[in-house]
């Protein structure tokens, strides 16, 4: 009876999350009166307005998985070896941008930095896109935390470090080809979540004024029927993509040293 | 100060620690600790957790800074030098080895951590995986590898850079014990081989008197005393040292007269017994005896006790017979004598045992 009841409540959660799924893609497929056909995803592909925010997000993920990865892997490999009683602040720190919402944030960033201040950013293109980078990768940061420090947890991290140095190696070295490599289907996983939170972010890029995916695909909503139905599948794809990798990945983590039974 | 002082030594020592004194906070683990060991020598340190052995160890190899003192090595002090700048070889129990490397890419890491030429490190490595006689393994990652074969690469990895200084840090702990016996004879005999200076860190006395040139025993953050096997086992400095290295019986008892060295111990008066200098008719005294120290059969010149045989444990090649006189325990330690079988708790049995061989504490 229990098991029963599981199955029912199991089999209702996941029509709950696969109808409104499998209507979505089953409307992206009706363009074509009376038929099931790829127009729509043909006449998005076919938008430059589509190539050209698709790269742009696409390169300022790439951008700020680089830079989360420079600051949180060093971050957090730091509080583990020298400063583990300020891992529960620095985890606090790390969760803020789960409650300030975005718009706060950007709000924030512009008062901050406008042209007028000491530090123009929003002043030019370069300076913006930096800024935006900044503002996704303070998204991002619970996730990449997260997975990293989880990733440093599975290794010892102290010792592999004394080893390391015994052996002649500096803080540059222990980091690039001891640490890093052992938490890289970690920082991997966190590298994932980061590119398929920029691909479909919309508040930062659209008040910062950027031509991110994210506003692409809110203009497209706004004016057409089947386009944004596609687009939504398209990112729904993107985010399952990344999702997939992290679990192939996570096959090929190094496997911790225990030692065989003799 | 410590009860050990070597500092006069520890001028011409290859590998000194001077005066090092060593506190967490309030709590001092390390005190005055003075060490001179030459060139080639192995040195176990011995001690019960918590004594701070791994303390010293640590701060030879730049983990801790001393509170206090300086650590020489070859004439030179490196006591404020970087870990990765003291060219010292280190083990640890856990092996340490690096999960994303093989067992090649772990003995030729301090290599190419040092620059050194392709070639130089695949010629080293292969030298270091015939010498822990794992030639085949090179290719194959530490989870591949049991503990055993995982602590022999560490110690290729430790010893591949040609270190001025070996250090082990309880490599053997986390063994069985069968690999533990072998290991520890093989780590002994590639230490001989390659006469690197070492130092080995262990609570095990059996490994610290077994392997070691000297031992170096610690209790409660002070060095107790220091010697060969042989004389720390025979002729313990300090009560604690007694008790620690090796299995005591001990029997409390009353100096009956000074100059004959008689003494009133577990109901019996036992003559010829070496006292300390300075002792008096009337003191306490604590009698003690190695288990190996007392027989069955009598010899002249031998002190005798009887009493009542309260356990007897088979250990296999030594039968281990407790008896209890006059309300001490005493432990006798017999070979095993597959014609004759071991003698029943209950029964009486006479002790006997050379008056030399009573320690005085």
């Amino acid at each position: 009876m229990t098991r029963l009841l599981a199955w029912i409540a199991f089999l209702f959660g996941a029509l709950y999350f696969a109808l409104p799924l499998i209507g979505m893609t089953e409307f992206s497929l009706k363009m074509r009166r009376g038929v099931y056909s790829l127009d729509a995803y043909v006449k998005v592909f076919a938008d430059p307005r589509f190539q050209e925010t698709f790269s742009f997000s696409v390169m300022m993920a790439l951008a700020t998985i680089a830079f989360g990865v420079l600051l949180v892997v060093p971050t957090a490999y730091w509080v583990r070896l020298k400063m583990p009683g300020a891992r529960p602040w620095i985890e606090f720190v790390t969760l803020l941008p789960l409650v300030i919402p975005a718009i706060v944030i950007v709000f924030g960033y512009i008062r901050l930095y406008n042209t007028s201040s000491f530090l123009p950013l929003t002043g030019s293109t370069t300076g913006t896109n930096i800024l935006l980078m900044f503002g996704y990768a303070t998204l991002a940061l619970p996730y990449m935390y997260r997975s990293v420090d989880t990733g440093l947890r599975t290794i010892d991290v102290a010792t592999l470090t004394e080893a390391a140095q015994s052996l002649g190696a500096g803080w540059v070295t222990i980091l690039s080809r001891v640490i890093l490599p052992n938490v890289l289907i970690a920082v991997l996983s966190g590298a994932f979540l980061t590119f398929a939170i920029v691909i479909g972010e919309f508040t930062m890029a659209a008040l910062l004024d950027r031509p991110a995916f994210g506003p692409y695909m809110q203009l497209l909503g706004a004016n057409r029927a089947y386009e944004p139905a596609a687009l939504a599948v398209i990112a729904f794809g993107i985010t399952w993509a990344c999702m997939a990798l992290i679990q192939l990945l996570a096959r090929f983590a190094p496997k911790p040293a225990k030692p065989v039974k003799e | 100060m410590s009860a050990v002082n070597n500092s006069k030594a520890n001028s011409d020592a290859f590998l000194a620690i001077n005066g090092v004194t060593k506190s967490f906070g309030a709590v001092q683990v390390v005190r005055g600790a003075d060490i001179a060991i030459s060139k080639g020598e192995f040195v176990s340190f011995l001690g019960p957790s918590g004594c701070g052995k791994t303390t010293i160890l640590r701060m030879v190899a730049g983990f801790e800074t001393p509170t206090t003192g300086r650590i020489v090595i070859d004439g030179k002090d490196i006591t404020d030098l970087k870990p990765n700048q003291r060219k010292i070889g280190m083990v640890f129990q856990s092996y340490a080895l690096f999960p994303n490397l093989t067992v090649a890419g772990n003995i030729g890491f301090g290599l190419k951590v040092a620059g050194k030429a392709r070639a130089e490190i695949d010629q080293r490595v292969e030298e270091m995986l015939k010498l822990i006689g794992l030639p085949e393994l090179s290719d194959r990652f530490p989870w591949q590898l049991s503990g055993g074969q995982q602590q022999r690469v560490a110690l290729a990895r430790a010893l591949a850079p040609r270190p001025a200084v070996l250090l082990l840090d309880e490599p053997l702990s986390a063994l069985d014990a069968k690999i533990r016996v072998s290991l520890r004879e093989e780590i002994r005999a590639i230490q001989k081989e390659l006469g690197i200076t070492t130092i080995f860190v262990t609570h095990d006395q059996e490994e610290a008197l077994s392997m070691s040139d000297r031992v170096m025993v610690m209790y409660q953050g002070r060095i107790e005393q220091i010697g060969a096997p042989f004389e720390v086992y025979n002729h313990p400095k300090t009560k604690f040292v007694a008790n620690f290295v090796g299995t005591l019986s001990t029997m409390e008892g009353t100096i009956a007269d000074a100059a004959k060295g008689s003494v009133d111990a577990a109901g019996t008066r036992f003559d010829g017994v070496r006292l300390p200098a300075g002792a008096t008719n009337g003191a306490a005294v604590t009698l003690a005896l190695r288990p190996e120290a007392l027989r069955r059969d009598r010899r002249d010149g031998d002190l005798s006790l009887s009493g009542e045989i309260i356990d007897v444990d088979f250990l296999g090649s030594v039968i281990r017979i407790d008896i209890k006189a006059g309300g001490e325990k005493l432990s006798l330690d017999a070979f095993n004598d597959p014609t004759t079988p071991p003698p029943a708790i209950g029964e009486t049995m006479t002790v006997h045992f050379a008056p030399d061989a009573v320690l005085t504490l």
